[in-house]
């Protein structure tokens, strides 16, 4: 061989081992670069954050920065959060900035309705993925066939429905009255959440048959409540169905309290209903045998007919909620429905988006969202997940879904309905001697 | 006849003194606002911001220091007065000559500010005062004590403020001032220092204000935005720096509100108060006690 033959062949070797160096640096690089990127919104300022956004927020968050530690199939997970501040021009706007400034490959999040319905259109326009923990107004599905968005949380009008019929199938046994004899006023916050609750109240109680004497709207920021509370007075209702955010839940028992108000029961559904804590410093002990209607508290759902991975990612929960939260009495149920609803995500639909549609646009998450097949029991909510598919009414929302009626009593959260899930006979109608009891 | 004479019930009875109860609420809110604006000619947008300021120092003395409620509330009322004469020295003063957009923006920073100041410090946690007075019941009726004490403070503040504006030597150099800001200057009077005697009592008034609301409401950073449009409204459609007119809107308003309420959806109540207010605006633009010129 002589010096010019070897020098070629060393060159060519060179170049060889320098592409192979190459090749391996860049699949190396790519590999390091591999994450998803997830913009998260909720409401951390403004009168919805302590009404429970923050708590959605939080367990969000939980979930988020576990997956930040372990990533999802090679692809590291980063989140960028940003504060709705209780306003939906605020929320659209974040969104917009996260997808277009940020560059987040998706959003997730969402507590406030009146947010929900207008981010969803926007972003299902944008062609950009939406997975909502959340808010649950059937106004951001309802007939508009989005493509994008996805929702595995129970909509307003399950709520509305489940507490008409909790109470229909107690109207006999505790009230002593046939459905059609019982009183009921049904009273709501008149953003989309409050109304489309408020809906699924009316259709459940025309169903039941029962006798239907106030229905009304108010404003959650109404500084006063007196003349709602004069007409419930005058309608005599035997329950009260109530669809609130915080400041209105507690001016609303304040003024009931003051002007006499008596009722057999009320039923709130989730929102404020859901901070127990605040209840319970607002109205004392009027907060006793209060019922709120809400996806069960992941700390009292059965955990024996769970899916065997769910019992300790909800231990770990709890455990990162005790130390970002300490001394709280019940851990709220926003908490649970937060982590649970990303983890649905971060566990089932971005590995297979990553492994069956090659990774994380758009188009990959929709479809691996689509392939959700989530047996009940499959969630730490208890409830499976399968989304109503495109072409449908109510396309991108968790059709397996429902909320469960939970009462708190003594300061503990029970769930009295429905009774596949009831962990204690419920206290109906309040016990004579309370408050607001018209015994 | 019968149906019509039928809608005269208790409850319509409640609802009138309901109404009553809250334009005593909404008048001592606009009483401190109503006075600044007389006197210094400059709408503090940030006011309902300084009664919150000073619900939560209600809240703190109280439930943290384990004050009572009686030794409280003068603390509050100095603290709230003291907070309106720093916004007076750092903020209104220096733009005294400016054009009102710019003393108006200014405020509303000093909105935006207060609340974001109150997320940081206090949390963005609803927070209640946890005193629950008892009730006043009539037969049928029932009403809230604390709602009395709001009516009563307004009535007495507002008789105590006329009083010091009209037997008082800086009263009437208040009065004066407002009637003419240049020539009392030249009177040899100390503007600078009349200005911030009123700004320290209209923020008295919110302390006062603040002291009665936590009774009633809970605390929280955006627990303003509850109340100042339509303490705001209440003073243009009472006119404006016109302590009775201010006290008489307050009234109209609330009255529109809760009978509105009462015969029909309580927001058409608040869309009944609005159309008021705005039909007024077209008939009586200086306010509805203002004298035709």
């Amino acid at each position: 061989m002589t010096a010019k033959k070897a020098a070629r062949l060393f060159a060519a070797l060179s170049v060889a081992l320098a592409t192979l160096g190459l090749t391996a640096n860049a699949e190396a690089q790519e590999n390091k670069d591999k994450k998803i990127k997830i913009g998260v919104i909720f409401d951390l300022t403004g009168p919805l954050a302590g009404g429970g956004s923050e708590l959605q927020y939080t367990g969000v968050k939980i979930m988020l920065d576990h997956y930040a530690k372990t990533g999802v199939e090679g692809y590291k997970v980063e989140a960028v959060y940003a504060d709705a501040q209780s306003k939906p021009d605020i929320a659209i706007n974040e969104a917009v900035r996260l997808l277009e400034q940020e560059k987040v490959d998706m959003v997730m999040g969402f507590f406030s309705s009146a947010q929900c319905v207008p981010v969803a259109a926007r972003v299902d326009q944008m062609k950009k993925f939406m997975w909502i923990t959340t808010c649950i107004s059937s106004g951001v599905f309802d007939g508009k066939n989005y493509k994008y968005v996805f929702r595995p949380q129970a909509s307003g009008s399950q709520y509305g429905m489940m507490t008409t019929d909790f109470i229909a199938q107690n109207s006999v046994a505790k009230f002593g009255k046939e459905p059609k004899d019982l009183r009921v006023a049904i009273i709501h916050e008149d953003g989309a959440y409050g109304v489309d609750v408020s809906k699924g109240n009316e259709a459940g109680a025309k169903a039941a048959g029962f006798n239907i004497v106030l229905k009304e709207g108010y404003a959650a920021t109404a500084p006063d409540l007196s003349a709602l509370v004069t007409k419930l007075k005058r309608a005599k209702p035997d329950v009260i169905f109530h669809t609130g955010y915080n400041p209105d839940i507690t001016l609303l028992f304040r003024q009931a309290r003051e002007q006499g108000l008596k009722f057999g029961a009320i039923v709130g559904h989730g929102a404020g209903y859901g901070v127990y804590e605040k209840l319970k410093e607002g109205l004392g002990a009027d907060a006793n045998y209060l019922f709120n209607t809400d996806p069960i508290s992941i700390w009292l759902a059965n955990q024996a007919s769970m899916d065997k991975k769910l019992p300790p990612v909800i231990k770990m929960v709890g455990e990162e909620f005790d130390k970002a939260k300490p001394g709280v009495a019940i851990r709220s149920a926003h908490v649970g429905i937060g982590a649970s609803n990303a983890f649905v995500f971060l566990d089932d639909v971005l590995p297979r988006a990553i492994k069956k549609y090659g990774g994380v646009d758009p188009d990959a998450l929709r479809k691996a969202a689509l392939d959700t097949d989530i047996p009940e029991g499959g969630t730490m909510l208890g409830f499976g997940v399968k989304f109503y598919g495109e072409g449908t009414q109510l396309a991108g929302q968790n059709e397996r879904s429902f909320p469960v009626v939970l009462q708190y009593i003594d300061d503990k959260s029970y769930v009295v309905w429905p009774k596949s899930q009831m962990q204690r006979e419920t206290v109906l109608p309040l016990p004579a001697g309370t408050t607001y009891s018209y015994k | 006849m019968q149906a019509f004479l039928d809608v005269f019930d208790i409850y319509f009875l409640e609802a009138v003194i309901n109404g009553i109860l809250l334009g005593g609420v909404l008048a001592l809110l606009a009483l401190g606002l109503n006075l600044i604006f007389g006197v210094i000619d400059v709408t503090w947008i940030c006011y309902a911001e300084l009664v919150m300021i000073g619900m939560y120092g209600m809240y703190y003395l109280v439930q943290y220091y384990h004050l009572p409620y009686w030794a409280a509330a003068p603390l509050v009322i100095l603290l709230v007065a003291l907070l309106g004469a720093a916004l007076h020295f750092l903020v209104i003063a220096p733009l005294l000559t400016a054009p009102p957009i710019n003393q108006l923006l200014a405020t509303g920073g000093v909105l935006f500010i207060l609340q974001s100041f109150a997320t940081v410090a206090f949390g963005i946690d609803f927070r209640n005062l946890g005193i629950r007075l008892p009730v006043l019941a009539l037969g049928d009726m029932n009403f809230s004590y604390a709602r009395l004490l709001s009516f009563g403070a307004a009535l007495i503040g507002m008789i105590g403020v006329y009083l010091f504006m009209t037997k008082t030597f800086t009263g009437t150099a208040i009065r004066a001032i407002a009637q003419d800001r240049q020539i009392m200057s030249l009177m040899g009077v100390d503007a600078k220092r009349i200005y911030l005697i009123t700004s320290a009592i209209g923020g008295g008034l919110a302390g006062l204000a603040a002291c009665l609301l936590v009774l009633q409401y809970d605390v929280h950073p955006f627990v303003g935005l509850s109340f100042g449009p339509v303490t705001f409204l209440i003073c243009v459609l009472g006119g404006l720096g016109n302590f009775i007119g201010g006290f008489v809107a307050a009234f109209v308003f609330a009255e529109i509100i809760s009978l509105g309420g009462l015969f029909s959806d309580l927001e058409w109540g608040y869309v009944l108060a609005f159309a008021f207010f705005i039909i007024m605006m077209f008939i009586r633009p200086a306010g509805l006690l203002a004298r035709r010129s």
